[in-house]
């Protein structure tokens, strides 16, 4: 058991050697590959994410100046639409006008026709009572008369009972 | 039955003893061991580094990815800094060597050669000159001197301060042999004891032998998977020490 703690120089020697070659040996044919490997992958996962992240910038910034293209669609289509709506409005205000005022027209056309057409129909009544008087008169009179002394003579009583 | 004899027979180096033209190889049970594991180690890792077309192949490789880079990220980027990536391929294979080692003794008929002495020493040394390496490659012999004095000391303590120093690091270094060979030694030491507890007490009375079976074995069992926990323990704890040491003089005070 006391050989426990003595060291074997030549193991020692040995140990050393096939562990430095074995180092020298792994890092030549088996770490190297990997380690270039690995870090090849991490460089390219590394710029990947780097051109990620280029897109959704691009892509977010896309998206604030669509945003803002969508509100200025926005305010513009309002604001054609509030003037669409005040057109119309204006438009139905004129066509009213211009209703009412066609309406008035035709109101006035008709009170003129009416009125001209009353006073024909005096006209024709007072003609008829003249005619009328005048039978009379001749019956009572029996006398002869100038007849456009009569019509004047009807006239001038005509006027003279017209209704004030 | 000598008990002392049968823990020193499994324990212990075998050395065969082989003298050739006057120069005496060392060629022990040891020392074979490590150049199995040596050998298997250079083909399976150089076949595991190659490109592989089959799921399987595919799959090892990504698994030795993963593994150098725990190595990477976990011990000698936090340790050694950037500085550390040229001695990557040194600190892949200190863990992988030392926990293969440690495991040949789990396979029948091969041994633990981290309990000898004499491999956790040559170990040791390994780190103790990558360690030396590493001072005068980035400070050169006159900065990794200054080093081992901690900025701001006064020049009345330099005296005392860097022999200390001086020593502290050379304890370190054999501290990091004497850890993993009395680690690995103990563990095989209780599996032997374990066993032998049977053969003890069936010696004294078949029957207890007997008894004493089950108990025993099952305490093996522990003891063995505590041994495959110490396996993976004492590599990881070699290795980051030696990353730890190894930056210390790279970064000084």
């Amino acid at each position: 058991m006391g050989d426990l703690l003595k060291p074997d120089f030549g193991v020692t020697f040995l140990t050393i050697c096939n562990f430095l070659l074995l180092v020298y040996l792994l890092k030549k044919f088996a770490w190297k590959p990997i380690i270039s490997a690995l870090e090849k992958r991490e460089q390219q996962i590394a710029h990947d994410k780097e051109q990620a992240q280029q897109a959704r910038q691009a892509a977010q910034q896309l998206q604030a100046e669509l945003e803002e293209k969508l509100n200025q669609v926005a305010q513009t289509a309002a604001q054609k639409m509030a003037e669409a709506i005040k057109r119309g409005q204006d438009q139905r205000d004129q066509l009213l006008a211009d209703a009412q005022a066609q309406a008035e027209r035709l109101v006035a056309q008709a009170q003129a026709q009416i009125e001209a057409e009353k006073n024909q129909a005096l006209a024709d009544v007072r003609a008829e009572i003249v005619r009328t008087a005048i039978l009379a008169a001749k019956q009572v009179v029996r006398e002869e008369l100038n007849a456009d002394q009569t019509r004047e003579t009807v006239e001038r009583v005509l006027n003279e009972v017209k209704p004030k | 039955m000598n008990v002392a004899d049968t823990i020193a027979h499994h324990i212990l180096d075998h050395n065969w003893g082989i003298t050739l033209a006057g120069f005496h190889l060392p060629v022990t049970t040891h020392s074979v061991t490590i150049l199995g594991v040596s050998v298997f180690l250079f083909i399976g890792l150089i076949w595991a580094a190659r490109p592989h077309a089959s799921r399987a192949g595919r799959l090892i490789t990504t698994l030795l990815e993963e593994y150098v880079t725990f190595i990477r990220d976990g011990l000698v980027l936090p340790n050694l800094g950037a500085e550390g990536r040229s001695f990557l391929p040194y600190f892949c294979t200190l863990f992988l060597f030392i926990l293969s080692v440690n495991l040949a003794g789990m396979i029948p008929e091969m041994k633990t050669a981290t309990s000898n002495i004499s491999v956790t020493a040559a170990l040791a040394l390994c780190s103790g000159g990558l360690i030396l390496y590493g001072g005068l490659k980035y400070h050169g012999l006159i900065g990794f001197i200054k080093g081992f004095v901690p900025t701001g000391t006064p020049a009345w303590l330099v005296p005392l301060i860097f022999p200390l120093e001086v020593i502290s690091t050379v304890i370190k270094v054999c501290v990091l042999a004497i850890r993993l060979f009395a680690n690995m030694l103990s563990g095989h030491m209780v599996l032997i004891c374990l066993l032998l507890i049977i053969f003890i007490v069936g010696h004294m009375q078949i029957f207890a032998g007997v008894g004493a079976l089950i108990p025993a074995m099952g305490l093996e069992i522990f003891m063995t998977c505590l041994e495959l926990l110490v396996a993976f323990l004492q590599a990881y704890v070699f290795t980051l020490l030696t990353a730890i040491f190894t930056g210390s003089v790279i970064h000084t005070h």
